[in-house]
C-alpha cells in the first residue's frame, strides 16, 4: 500500500522552496497519488541551462521501500538518459535506493547527474561516446535539444493550444493532446485528425 | 548421524571406511590392493544434508563467536561478508586490524557504541519523535535504533525488511540511512517482522541458513534433479576436484556438470554443446550407429567386444567400420589394427567433411566407452549377489571381493577412457591450442598419448572380458585363474591410466594448467552408493 500521507507531505514540502532548489513536483492528473509530474531546470554552467525538464513519476505501490520509477518526458541529450525514451541510469533510483531520501532529493540527483554526467556508466552508448571522443559535438547538440525540446513547451504553449482550438478541436482535448507529443504541434494536429 | 556422510578420497588411504553408514557395505567397498607411489593429490569433502546444514554452520559460527566475543548476529555478518572463511578473517583481524574488518563488513565497532549512546541520550531526551520515512510523530518506544545509531518507527523498519526479505536480500540488510552501510541485527529483524508476516520470519531464517551454501566459495549444491537437498563442502579451494553427493550423483565440483576428468572444464562445456548441436536427427545416427560395410545397413551395438557381426553375416570392427574376418580375441582382430587417427590418409577429403570425420572418430570412442560402461555397472548386481551368498570361511577366490575389486576398478578406468577421447579430440585439435603448438609438436604429443591410451584400452577390454565371465558356469580352477587374472589387471589398469595421467598433467596441460586444469585421478574406485 503506498504510503498516502507520506506522498502528500513530500509534495507539499517540495514545492515550498521550489525557486530556490530549481526541482517542483505535482500530480501528474487528477488525484492519483502514484503518478506525479516532477520538473527540474536545467543547471546554470552547462548545456542545459535554461531549459526545464519534466519527468513521469511512477509511485509503486511499496513506495518509499521501493524506488519511485522516474522518467524524462523531455527529450534530453545526455550520457546517462536515454535519447530514444528518457530511461535514466542512476544508482539511487535502483539498488541504492534508500527509504530515507525523497522525491525532492531524487529530483536534485537528477539536477546533478545533469551538471555532471558519468560516461563510463552510460546509458546511452551513442551520447557516451560522443562525450568522450568529441566533446565540443556534445555540447553543442545537447545545446540544440535544451533549446528544441526544453524550452519549447513552457513558451508559445498557449499559442498553439489557441491556434489548434481554433482549428475547431474542443480545448480539453488539444491540451491533453498537446502534452502527450510533448508540445509539438504538426503531431498533436496529426493525433488529433487521426482520433 | 546417518545423514552426515563423511568421504576420505586419496589415493594412498588405507580404507576410506569413516562413513557412519552402517548398511555393511563399507567393508565391500574397501580401496583395491594397489599404490606404490602416491603423486596423485588427495582431497577431502563433505556432504551437507538439510539436517546437518545447521550443525556445519553452528561450528563456524562458534568458532567467530569464541574468537573475537561476538553476538551470533554479529558472527555471522562477519562471515557472511567473508564468505564463510574463518581463516580468512582470523587472517584479516591481524593484517588489518578489527576496526578496518568490522568496518568493511557492516559491523559497528564495540567502541562507537559511545557515540551511539550520545545519539541514544539525545534520543532517549525526546518524548515525540518524527520519523525520518513516514514523517509521522510516534513516543520513542514505538521507535528501534540500529547499532550504527539510526533510528525510525518500528512500522517503517519492519516495512523496509519485508521488502529486503522479499527481494532476496535476506543476507545483508542494511539500514534505512543512505549510505549508511551498517547491517541491520537480526534479532531485531526477526521480532519486528513476526509480528507482521510469520511467513516472512520463516523465509529469512532460510536465506540466513543457506548463506553457508551460497555464500561460501566451498561449499556447493547438489546439481541433482529433481534436487536431493544436500551440498558438498570441500575442505581447501580446489581449482578442480570429482566428488560424489550422497544421493549418487558423481560431479564436477568447478563446473557442476558430470564429472569428466580427464577433459578440463572448458574442453567438456565444448564437447557436451558439440554433442548436443551434432547430434541431433540424422547425426545421431551418424554418430550411434555403423552402417555395415557390406549391406549399407545401420547396425547398433548392444554389447561384447568390438568385433561386430552384421545379420547379413559380414563381420566388421566396432571403432572404424572397416570390413574383417572371423578370427578375432576380444580385444584384437586379426590382421586389424585402427586405433590411431590417421591424418594423411584424408588429406584429400575437403576441411569440414575433414572435421565431421574427425569428430565422429573421437565421439564413437567415447560413446563406445561410456555405454561399455553402463553395461557393465550391471555387473555389480550380480557380483554383490555372489558375494552375499559366499560364506567367510571361503577361500579368496571364492569370496568374490577381488571380482568387486576389479569391477571398482573397471569403472574407474572406463570412465577415464571415455573421457580421454573428447579430452584428445580438443588436445589435438584446432579449437583450443591450435596457436600454442607446433604441428609437429602436437603430431609427437598426440602419439606418444595415443600409444598410452591404447595400451589402457586394450586391458580395460580384458579386464571387462573377465569379469562379464558366468562365474557360477566355471570350475574353481578357472575360477580361482579368473581371480588372479583380475587382480593382475586390474592393478596394471590402474597403473596405465596413472601413467596417462601423468602423460597428460605433465607433458600435455602443463603449460594451459591455469585454464585447463583438470581433476586428479584417483585409484580407489569412487564408491558405489546407495
Amino acid at each position: 500500500m503506498l504510503d498516502v500521507s507520506r506522498v502528500q507531505k513530500e509534495l507539499a514540502e517540495c514545492n515550498k522552496d521550489k525557486a530556490i532548489s530549481g526541482v517542483s513536483i505535482n500530480l501528474h492528473r487528477g488525484d492519483d497519488l502514484s503518478h506525479l509530474e516532477g520538473t527540474i531546470s536545467g543547471p546554470v554552467g552547462t548545456p542545459y541551462e535554461g531549459g526545464t525538464f519534466r519527468i513521469d513519476v511512477r509511485l509503486p505501490s511499496g513506495y518509499p521501500f521501493e524506488p519511485p520509477k522516474m522518467q524524462f518526458v523531455t527529450k534530453v541529450w545526455h550520457p546517462n538518459i536515454s535519447s530514444q525514451n528518457g530511461a535514466i541510469c542512476l544508482d539511487i533510483l535502483k539498488d541504492q535506493w534508500s527509504p530515507a531520501l525523497t522525491l525532492k532529493t531524487a529530483l536534485l540527483s537528477l539536477q546533478a547527474l545533469l551538471s555532471a554526467p558519468e560516461p563510463d556508466d552510460p546509458q546511452d552508448a551513442v551520447v557516451a561516446q560522443q562525450y568522450l571522443r568529441n566533446h565540443p559535438t556534445f555540447v553543442a547538440t545537447a545545446q540544440y535539444w535544451t533549446e528544441a525540446f526544453a524550452k519549447r513547451t513552457s513558451v508559445g504553449i498557449e499559442e498553439k493550444v489557441q491556434k489548434l482550438v481554433e482549428m475547431g478541436f474542443p480545448e480539453a482535448l488539444v491540451k491533453s493532446t498537446l502534452d502527450s507529443v510533448n508540445g509539438d504541434e504538426n503531431m498533436a494536429l496529426e493525433k488529433l485528425c487521426s482520433s | 548421524m546417518d545423514d552426515d556422510y563423511y568421504y576420505s578420497q586419496s589415493s594412498n588411504d588405507e580404507d576410506a571406511g569413516d562413513d557412519d553408514d552402517d548398511d555393511g557395505y563399507d567393508d565391500l567397498f574397501d580401496d583395491p590392493p594397489c599404490d606404490e607411489d602416491s603423486s596423485t593429490n588427495s582431497f577431502e569433502y563433505t556432504v551437507i544434508t538439510e539436517k546437518s546444514l545447521l550443525t556445519m554452520q553452528m561450528e563456524d559460527l562458534q568458532k567467530i563467536i569464541e574468537f573475537l566475543s561476538l553476538s551470533e548476529s554479529s558472527a555471522r555478518i562477519l562471515l557472511i561478508h567473508n564468505r564463510w572463511d574463518v581463516t580468512r578473517i582470523l587472517e584479516l583481524f591481524d593484517r588489518k586490524g578489527k576496526e578496518q574488518l568490522f568496518l568493511e563488513a557492516g559491523l559497528v565497532l564495540d567502541d562507537n557504541n559511545n557515540n551511539n549512546n550520545n545519539n541514544d541520550s539525545s534520543f532517549s531526551a525526546l518524548s515525540q519523535i518524527t520519523c525520518n520515512v513516514c514523517f509521522d510523530d510516534f513516543s520513542k518506544d514505538e521507535f528501534s535504533i540500529m547499532s550504527c545509531g539510526h533510528y525510525y518507527c518500528n512500522n517503517c523498519w519492519t516495512e523496509h525488511f519485508i521488502v529486503k526479505i522479499n527481494n532476496g536480500a535476506s543476507r545483508r540488510i542494511s539500514c534505512i540511512t543512505p549510505k549508511c552501510n551498517a547491517i541491520c541485527d537480526e534479532a531485531i529483524v526477526r521480532k519486528l517482522v513476526a509480528k507482521k508476516c510469520p511467513d516472512v520470519v520463516c523465509r529469512f531464517d532460510r536465506f540466513l541458513l543457506e548463506s553457508y551454501v551460497e555464500d561460501n566459495n566451498k561449499v556447493k549444491w547438489c546439481p541433482s534433479t529433481p534436487h536431493c537437498g544436500n551440498a558438498i563442502c570441500v575442505e581447501d579451494d580446489h581449482p578442480c576436484c570429482e566428488v560424489e553427493c550422497s544421493c549418487g550423483l558423481l560431479f564436477c565440483f568447478n563446473c557442476l556438470s558430470e564429472a569428466h576428468s580427464p577433459c578440463s572444464c572448458k574442453m567438456w562445456e565444448l564437447w557436451s554443446q558439440k554433442c548436443k548441436d551434432e547430434s541431433e536427427n540424422i547425426n545421431w545416427i551418424m554418430v550411434n550407429t555403423k552402417p555395415c560395410p557390406k549391406c549399407r545397413k545401420n547396425v547398433v551395438k548392444n554389447g561384447g567386444c568390438n568385433h561386430v557381426r552384421c545379420i547379413c553375416g559380414q563381420c566388421f570392427c566396432w571403432l572404424c567400420g572397416n570390413a574383417t574376418g572371423v578370427g578375432h580375441t576380444y580385444d584384437t582382430i586379426d590382421g586389424h589394427s585402427c586405433g590411431r587417427y590417421d591424418d594423411d590418409k584424408i588429406k584429400h577429403i575437403e576441411r569440414a567433411k575433414r572435421d565431421l570425420y574427425r569428430y565422429t572418430h573421437y565421439h564413437n570412442r567415447y560413446e563406445s566407452h561410456a555405454k561399455s560402461l553402463k553395461e557393465e555397472i550391471n555387473l555389480y548386481e550380480t557380483i554383490e549377489e555372489l558375494i552375499n551368498d559366499s560364506k567367510s570361511e571361503d577361500t579368496h577366490f571364492k569370496s568374490f571381493r577381488w571380482a568387486l575389486d576389479g569391477l571398482n576398478q573397471l569403472k574407474r578406468a572406463r570412465g577415464v577412457l571415455s573421457y580421454s577421447y573428447p579430452f584428445a579430440f580438443y588436445m589435438f585439435g584446432r579449437e583450443l591450442f591450435i596457436d600454442d603448438m607446433r604441428p609437429e609438436e602436437s603430431l609427437m604429443k598426440k602419439n606418444l598419448f595415443e600409444d598410452q591410451q591404447q595400451q589402457l584400452e586394450c586391458q580395460v577390454e580384458n579386464l571387462s572380458m573377465h569379469l562379464g565371465k558366468t562365474f557360477h558356469l566355471l570350475s574353481d580352477k578357472e575360477l580361482s585363474e579368473t581371480s588372479q587374472h583380475v587382480t593382475n589387471l586390474s592393478s596394471i589398469v590402474n597403473r596405465l591410466c596413472k601413467e596417462m595421467y601423468k602423460c597428460i598433467e605433465n607433458d600435455l596441460l602443463l603449460p594451459f594448467r591455469k585454464n585447463h586444469s583438470i581433476a586428479p585421478y584417483m585409484s580407489n574406485a569412487l564408491r558405489k552408493k546407495r
